[in-house]
């Protein structure tokens, strides 16, 4: 058979596996689009094309055959094992049931990275509350004194630096900050671990330092129920990032029967779920925090019951939610 | 092997030759993109000065999203590449030649913040110089691989050769040599296009003989392998 018979005995197949990839990648609307692609014609056409470039192959049939077979069963390679991980469409079953499941997988992860911010922050707090210098050892003197100005009852509107920003400027300071530093948190994994340690640690002294000052200052009645709603979501999230990270950490240092890459790349895909969620969660810390935190008017009583109802709901979400299966 | 091609098999016993991109090339897409950024942060910054506090939340809100998701949006579409990575051709595919996942390309680009530890993207630089497929931390995670789009085959437009039979069939390696020539034949000079032709003389039975007829000849193959009859 000379390449030219081959070429007209099967071009017919290979037009209708152009045709159908073209169709589905939404290419050539006109030419009858609204027929839905039969998946079991596509597989049948792209086992035959795989055969003829195998035989083109053997054969040594002219390049521009074998490039034209080449780029026909690459094209619906692509198409036949596209794989639909954890996209948006998907945003609705990771809230209900994969980011809460993930979580739970993670228990271990999780109270180790809990225990990792919580201890740093009370340590940093109760040193800082009974000698308040120390705070010049965490952060410099310029920004002590700014959050001292943030939280003093004598300011307008709580947890803005300057007196210019308003609700929305500090949303967006806190979306950029707070999500970058859980991205940071999950990130710092894949050094052995090293960087999320860094990152749990370091937030946790800062943040316990920060409030062990602020309440030697007397500002404790301002500054606790600023925090008290938003830090459901906010050291939740915190939380949760180091989990992922963690785990990444794991990976690397104790792989188990894999290789290090090997398991590294599974603890990443199921560990990235958690990464999804923390950035809801944080979203949501930024909005409450932003607007809700700030207001004034607000009276403590009432911003405590709704912090109360906010932390049982978040940790009844990543206890309960998506239990049942389906 | 100084080849750094990466071959992945599908299971249908195809293999794909993915060309993975070095560090030179990945370097400046990365600037461009890098430009980019700035220019269209610089442009809603100006924009959103008029808007007072609502619009410097905004502008941070828009700082966050090219920081980290400009080229996951970017690598999710059709072309699977950033505009810079665009520039010089290449694009974002998992390991398996098949295109980039939702999850791997926020994993891969998540874990760049990793890969600029210690300073100055000196993790990702040590990486993608030692290993031979060039991958950053985050691609090592995300299981993906930056390549070079396939190029389309070089097209000879030699049309008035008249097409010639081969004098002995031809491996695919050769007849992509013989074509590549072909591609070529434009820009080389007549003596050296004839020179390069007599080593191919033998595919049109004229081993060992040169000149402008053997070149003729030789490009003529080319033809025929192209699919060209006379």
């Amino acid at each position: 058979m000379t390449p030219l018979h081959f070429e007209e005995l099967y071009q017919a197949e290979w037009q209708e596996l152009e045709g159908l990839l073209g169709r589905m990648l939404g290419r050539g609307r006109e030419a009858g689009a609204a027929q839905p692609v039969s998946g079991e014609r596509v597989a049948a056409l792209y086992r035959r094309a795989c055969e003829h470039l195998a035989i083109a192959r053997a054969r040594s049939y002219p390049a521009y055959l074998l490039a034209r077979l080449e780029r026909l069963t690459a094209d619906a390679h692509r198409q036949i094992y596209r794989r639909r991980d954890f996209g948006v469409s998907n945003l609705k079953q990771l809230l209900l049931a994969d980011f809460p499941r993930a979580v739970r997988a993670h228990a271990r992860y999780v109270w180790t990275s809990a225990a990792l911010l919580i201890v740093p922050m009370l340590a940093a707090g109760l040193l800082v509350y009974a000698r308040p210098e120390l705070i010049l050892s965490v952060v410099s003197a310029d920004t002590a004194a700014s959050f001292e100005r943030m939280y003093s009852p004598a300011a307008e509107s709580i947890g803005h630096a300057r007196t210019a920003d308003t609700d929305w400027t500090m949303f967006g300071f806190y979306i950029r900050n707070n999500i970058g530093i859980a991205f940071q948190c999950f990130a710092g994994g894949v050094i052995a671990g090293l960087g999320t340690l860094f990152f749990i640690l370091y937030n946790g002294a800062f943040i316990g330092a920060i409030a062990g000052y602020v309440t030697q200052r007397g500002f404790a009645a301002v500054f606790f129920p600023f925090v008290v709603t938003h830090s459901a979501f906010e050291l939740t999230a915190i939380v949760l990032s180091g989990a992922a990270g963690l785990r990444l950490g794991a990976a690397v240092l104790a792989p188990g029967e894999s290789t290090r890459v090997q398991a590294l790349v599974g603890a990443a895909r199921e560990s990235v779920v958690i990464v999804y969620g923390v950035a809801a969660l944080l979203l949501v810390a930024a909005a409450i925090e932003a607007f809700w935190s700030s207001a004034r008017w607000l009276p403590p009583p009432v911003k405590f019951g709704v912090a109360a109802a906010c932390w049982i709901a978040v940790l009844a979400y990543l206890t309960l939610q998506g239990r049942r299966a389906g | 092997m100084l080849d750094t091609a990466v071959a992945a098999e599908t299971p249908e016993g195809i293999v794909l030759e993915l060309r993975p991109a070095g560090l030179s090339a990945r370097f400046y897409a990365f600037l461009i993109d890098w430009l980019i950024r700035l220019g269209v942060l610089w442009a809603v910054a100006m924009v959103a000065q008029m808007l007072g506090g609502l619009g410097t939340g905004l502008t941070l809100i828009v700082y966050f999203a090219l920081e980290w998701f400009y080229p996951v949006v970017f690598e999710l579409g059709r072309s699977g590449a950033t505009p810079g990575k665009g520039v010089f051709e290449l694009k974002v595919v998992m390991d398996d030649g098949l295109p980039v996942t939702p999850a791997a390309s926020l994993t891969r680009n998540l874990l760049r913040v990793a890969d600029f530890m210690p300073f100055c993207f000196g993790f990702a630089i040590v990486s993608m110089l030692l290993r031979r497929d060039c991958k950053r931390l985050g691609d090592i995670a995300a299981a993906t691989l930056v390549v070079y789009q396939p190029r389309a085959a070089p097209k000879a437009t030699l049309d008035m050769v008249v097409p010639v039979a081969p004098a002995q069939p031809l491996a695919p390696r050769d007849q992509a040599a013989v074509i590549a020539l072909a591609a070529r034949a434009p820009t080389l000079t007549v003596e050296r296009l004839d020179e390069l032709a007599a080593l191919a003389a033998q595919i049109c039975g004229d081993a060992g003989r040169s000149g402008p007829e053997v070149t003729r000849r030789v490009l003529g193959v080319a033809q025929w392998l192209l699919g060209r009859r006379p």
